[in-house]
């Protein structure tokens, strides 16, 4: 029996029964639809950070403390923050991290403790500001005015910074800083940036208002150092940035001075300094995306089990009601595998027609998902293949037993029926 | 598989369309029931044959296995030359598709389907194309007088028009032999005469004919009426002195029922 003949047939048989086959149609769509938004949002996630990440910091090489047993630098990012606060990189680590073959810059990075900012007579709560040196700022990040210079009484604020006040900042202004031990300085504001080059927690943080200091003379943060009673500056971050195309060996010589370092010698036993390309965190971060959209996505395909059982549950009903036509049917000559043709076909139209419109619906409602989450709209090329896949081949398997069952009806018990 | 033909058509010259030889055949339904108990008879070509008996006599089984719906539990059956029993499913269903046309007393088209569709399945599991099956349906429906009716839905249709359909479906494939199970049965006696003129038609044209009936003035119209009761053939009565004679193994002495 030819396919399009076949084909005309099941569509007719479908038609048959709209409200039923469209319930079950509906199943699958909802099992194809969300298996697409919880691929496509997570794929949009994915990229959404890894380009963020990217883009800001190609080149970086990130070290902070961390602990042995989280792994050190192969610990996923963010674990052990608490550690990652604890100032140890001093300024011999930074002049001597500069002198790596390859290094452009190296930027410190630490946390000056504030109370609060005020401009013109409004004062904003502000605990912290970010303590670094000139070097911290790329060409791409200064979007207005200019970088502070070192030991000058200047502040760079970024955008949300900049309009926190009742009066928006502008270059030139005058903020005064209240610090936590309650001493107040003038600073002035002398740019605008979208971010630096330093600091890895940075990336990530929501994009609320953030003042970066110069941390001479800003930045107090000492330890003890190395040689007994003399204190010095001491840093939790070092954000080291590498000539294009150098990372890689920039990282190696990195990790080959880390242990000779002073931040090495200034932590304690469970210890130690953790050393990460950009490249190195997109993948953790990739990693930990994809196995959570994989588990999400795993329970979406659960719902297409669902959609699946909807097309067998419906295909036995028919395959039942149609008995005497199964037997008609072979009274004139159908082959058992002519009916079971049939059935097979009826389903396998009722899963594709539940993945050719459960992929819209899903992309539609993931669109959706990532305008609310305000990432970009990455197409999961992949899952959408597998939905069109899995929505066939459910209903194909879902059809297999009713249509086993309709090749086998015996056509005279068929004809008896009523 | 044995196709062997039963060439040896008895005391006739025409060779037999269908012969059925010794043929048993019990259902398992609480009860065992013997439904025909050692029945053989041959049907020569372009022959005109009523079976007749009451009902539960086994007519109904005896046309199944002649159209290879079902099997004899022993005995032979062939139709055009190909035995039917001991095959498997796939020849049974070529041999429905190509040898036989069924016609059956509810009429049994598929709804769905329109006139000329209904008329067309054979030939569609035949694997006949689609616009030459659509010629073959169309023409066929005009010769029993439903060339307005192409397009119709069985439910559309009156009881006689589908008796037509189910007449026109069963010549799709030019079979060897037409089994109609009380065709008027569910027609009144107008059109029940019709649906019988056709098939007068069908045997006139040169069709072999198998027709099972409970009323006399219906199995008239043949050239033999087999009488069966209880599952065996009680006689075979002779209506036309010329027609090719039919065989029975317990040759009878042709009572009158
Ligand atoms: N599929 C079946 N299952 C069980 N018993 C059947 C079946 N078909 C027929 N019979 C029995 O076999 C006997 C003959 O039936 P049937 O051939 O239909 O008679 P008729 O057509 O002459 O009325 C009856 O007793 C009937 O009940
Ligand atoms: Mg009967």
């Amino acid at each position: 029996m030819d396919l399009r003949e076949t084909f005309r047939i099941a569509v007719r048989s479908i038609r048959a029964h709209n409200l039923r086959s469209a319930l079950t149609v509906l199943g699958v769509v909802v099992g194809i639809g969300s298996v697409i938004v919880f691929a496509t949002f997570g794929a949009s996630v994915q990229a959404a950070v890894v380009s963020q990440i990217g883009q800001t910091s190609a080149n970086s090489i990130f070290l902070t403390p961390a602990s042995i047993e989280s792994g050190g630098q192969d610990g996923p990012p963010g674990a052990g923050i608490a550690d990652a606060t604890r100032p140890v990189f001093t300024e011999r680590d930074v002049t001597e991290l500069g002198e790596i073959n390859g290094v452009e810059t190296v930027v410190p990075q630490g946390t000056v403790r504030l109370s609060g900012v005020s401009h013109a007579g409004d004062t904003v709560a502000q605990r912290q500001a970010i303590g670094t040196t000139p070097a911290a700022f790329g060409d791409d990040d200064i979007v207005d005015g200019r970088a502070f210079e070192s030991g000058a009484q200047e502040v760079v604020v970024n955008e949300a910074a900049r309009t926190a006040f009742e009066q928006n900042l502008s270059v030139g202004d005058t903020v005064t800083l209240t610090l936590a031990d309650g001493d107040r300085r003038n600073a002035t504001v002398v740019g605008v940036a979208d971010g630096t080059r330093g600091g890895l927690l940075s990336q990530f943080g929501p994009s609320g208002p953030q003042l970066y200091l110069p941390s001479e003379p800003f930045y107090q943060t000492s330890v003890e150092g190395t040689t007994d009673g003399v204190r010095v500056t001491a840093y939790p971050q070092v954000t080291v940035v590498a000539e294009p195309s150098q990372t890689g060996t920039v990282a190696d010589a990195v990790r080959a001075y880390t242990p000779e370092s002073d931040a090495a010698a200034l932590l304690p036993a469970e210890q130690t300094v953790g050393v990460q390309t950009t490249g190195e965190i997109v993948g953790q971060i990739q990693e930990i995306l994809g196995q959570l959209t994989r588990f999400v996505t795993g329970i979406a395909v659960l719902s297409l089990v669902v959609g699946a059982i909807g097309i067998a549950n419906i295909t036995l009903v028919s395959v039942t009601e149609r008995t005497r036509e199964i037997g008609i049917m072979k009274a004139v000559g159908a082959q058992n595998r002519d009916v079971m043709q049939l059935f097979l076909t009826e389903s396998a139209l009722l899963g594709t027609g539940g993945a050719v419109l459960g992929i819209p619906v899903g992309l539609v409602v993931a669109w959706g998902a990532t305008r609310f989450a305000e990432v970009g709209f990455t197409l999961a090329l992949d899952w959408m293949a597998f939905a069109v896949v899995v929505g066939v081949a459910v209903g194909v398997g879902a059809g297999l037993y009713p249509a086993w069952r309709a090749a086998r009806v015996d056509p005279i018990e068929a004809l008896r029926q009523e | 598989m044995s196709q062997s033909t039963e060439s040896h058509a008895e005391r006739g010259s025409v060779s037999p369309a269908v012969t059925v030889s010794d043929v048993t055949k019990h259902y398992q339904l609480g009860g065992r029931v013997t439904a025909l108990d050692g029945v053989s008879l041959s049907l020569p070509e372009g022959s005109y044959t009523a079976v007749m008996g009451p009902s539960g006599s086994g007519k109904s089984t005896l046309l199944n296995l002649i159209g290879g719906l079902d099997t004899p539990d022993s005995g032979t059956v062939s139709v055009g030359g190909t035995r039917l029993d001991g095959t498997d499913d796939a020849t049974r269903a070529d041999v429905r598709g190509t040898e036989i046309g069924f016609v059956f007393q509810t009429f049994d088209l598929l709804p769905r389907l329109t006139a000329v569709q209904n008329v067309a399945l054979p030939l569609t599991f035949a694997d006949w194309g689609r616009a030459a099956r659509r010629d073959r349906a169309a023409a066929l429906l005009g010769d029993v007088g439903l060339g307005d009716r192409l397009d119709h839905r069985p439910p559309e249709l009156s009881g006689g028009q589908r008796q037509r359909v189910a007449i026109a479906r069963a010549l799709a494939a030019d079979p060897s032999v037409v089994l109609a199970d009380e065709p008027t049965g569910n027609v009144d006696t107008e059109t029940g005469g019709e649906v019988l003129s056709l098939l007068d038609g069908l045997h006139e044209s040169g069709n072999t004919v198998l027709l099972v009936t409970h009323a006399r003035r219906v199995a008239e119209r043949a050239q033999q009426i087999v009488h069966v009761r209880d599952g065996a053939i009680e006689g075979v009565e002779r209506l036309e002195g010329d027609a090719p004679t039919l065989s029975v193994a317990d040759d009878p002495t042709g009572g009158e029922n």
